[in-house]
């Protein structure tokens, strides 16, 4: 059973893959967009002051990642939507843990795809933001896409699965995510402007952040299963 | 052997499916027929488990007191509209993922093989060639060649003659009559009567007024 479920996890997270570096256009769009965003805003707020920028380094990170994030999860199903691919893939003994796992998988690693480039960008735009910490800080929108994610691959499936298409998207997406980018925009400024360290934010913002993380990764594996059984 | 029994189905509050019972034993083909919007692909979809019956049961005996839990284990089902390709991919590559969803090992001589009595063999059909480029008689055969390989016990066909050509239709009779003479067993719905009528299925007589006979 084990081997079976780790063989499925595999099986669906190489397919995924070898299908998006197919169509690099799939990431490469909001991963321009959110680099457009980026540069923008550089250059509408022109000079500012060293905690400014840090500020708006967080916010227009955060902010552009969300919407980039958006785009890709909405997207997470389209290979499988074509030729009868998801029912198909319904009427096969797949393990839905395994499903979701893949689709989880892939979904983390596209968006880290569209985030560490974002970063870099934004932190080449924010010359106050000290180089030194980000390491640290790291680890905060690792988070952030660990617990959107869960989120992403639930909500694409009851897209495609719903009557109300792509309007149920947005009205449970935007609510759902709230408490992850609050808590992660609060843990992002404790550690670049007050210097905290990593294991101090653990009994707040931080913990808060890795808590909706758990939540949503067994939201997903409880309620995958549900969305993928018969009518 | 799979048996169906007292199944019942409403499309909100039109019945389509009323007490519809019969048994597909090993080594029998069951031909569904009847008129369009009678239920036969409804009949498909609830036993391939995409639809959940009001009523009913279906289940999968594999002796005679032994009753398997799954049937997405013993089951392989072909969709009429469909063919459950990924377009991006490859022949080779696309068999390969659904044998492998199966738990199956299977060897690239292996789908070759079966690629071969599809005539889908050539170099540059079966590798480094999107099945989106295919002409819709090749995504089909390459859909039959994907049940043939699941090696499952019970075969689930929409229309499966859908876009074949000739040559197409007699690798499905030989495809189709190896696998029963194995102790397979399979349910058609098709409108093509004339390339099931050598393997003398049994018929199933769907109506709209859904008295199944």
């Amino acid at each position: 059973m084990k081997g079976r479920f780790l063989n499925q996890v595999k099986a669906l997270f190489l397919q995924n893959l070898k299908i998006e570096l197919s169509t690099p256009e799939r990431f490469l769009s909001p991963l321009l967009f959110s680099i457009t965003i980026i540069i923008m805003f550089s250059f509408a707020m022109g000079k500012m002051e060293p905690s400014l920028i840090v500020k708006t380094f967080i916010a227009q990170t955060y902010l552009t990642a969300f919407f980039a994030l958006q785009v890709s999860f909405a997207r997470a199903f389209d290979p499988d939507t074509h030729d009868g691919v998801f029912q198909q893939m319904r009427t096969y003994p797949v393990i839905s843990s395994a499903w979701f796992l893949s689709k989880y998988a892939m979904v983390v690693f596209m968006g880290s795809l569209i985030l560490i480039p974002t970063m870099l960008v934004s932190l080449f735009f924010s010359p106050a933001v000290d180089l030194s910490i980000p390491l640290n800080f790291l680890l905060i929108p690792l988070l952030v896409i660990l617990g959107l994610s869960p989120i992403g691959v639930l909500l694409s499936t009851m897209t495609m699965r719903s009557g109300a298409k792509q309007i149920i998207f947005p009205i449970l997406y935007f609510p759902m995510t709230a408490p992850v980018l609050i808590a992660a925009v609060e843990s992002s400024q404790a550690i670049l402007l007050q210097q905290s360290t990593v294991s101090e934010l653990m009994n707040s913002w931080l913990g808060l952040l890795s808590i909706f993380d758990i939540i949503y990764i067994t939201l997903g594996l409880m309620l995958f299963g549900e969305l993928v059984k018969a009518e | 052997m799979l048996k169906i029994e007292n199944l019942c189905f409403s499309y909100q509050f039109r019945p389509l499916i009323r007490n519809l019972s019969f048994e597909i034993n090993k080594g029998e083909l069951c031909h569904v027929i009847g008129p369009n919007g009678c239920g036969k692909t409804t009949l498909i979809s609830i036993i391939a488990g995409l639809l959940s019956p009001n009523t009913g049961s279906i289940s999968w005996q594999t002796k005679s007191d032994g009753i398997t839990k799954g049937l997405a284990e013993v089951i392989e089902y072909l969709p009429s509209e469909a063919n459950s390709l990924y377009a991006k991919m490859d022949a080779t590559t696309n068999l390969r993922f659904w044998a492998q969803l199966r738990g199956m090992t299977i060897t690239t001589p292996e789908i070759f093989a079966e690629l071969e009595k599809w005539d889908l063999n050539h170099p540059l059909v079966r590798e480094n060639f999107a099945t989106e480029k295919f002409s819709t008689g090749m995504k089909r055969r390459l859909a039959l060649a994907r049940v043939a390989l699941s090696k499952t016990p019970f075969w689930l066909m929409d229309e499966p003659l859908y876009g074949l050509d000739t040559k197409g239709i007699e690798t499905f009779q030989h495809m189709l009559k190896k696998h029963l003479n194995e102790g397979g067993a399979c349910l058609v719905v098709s409108h093509d009567v004339a390339p099931l009528a050598p393997l003398k299925p049994k018929k199933i007589y769907m109506t709209k007024e859904q008295e199944t006979k």
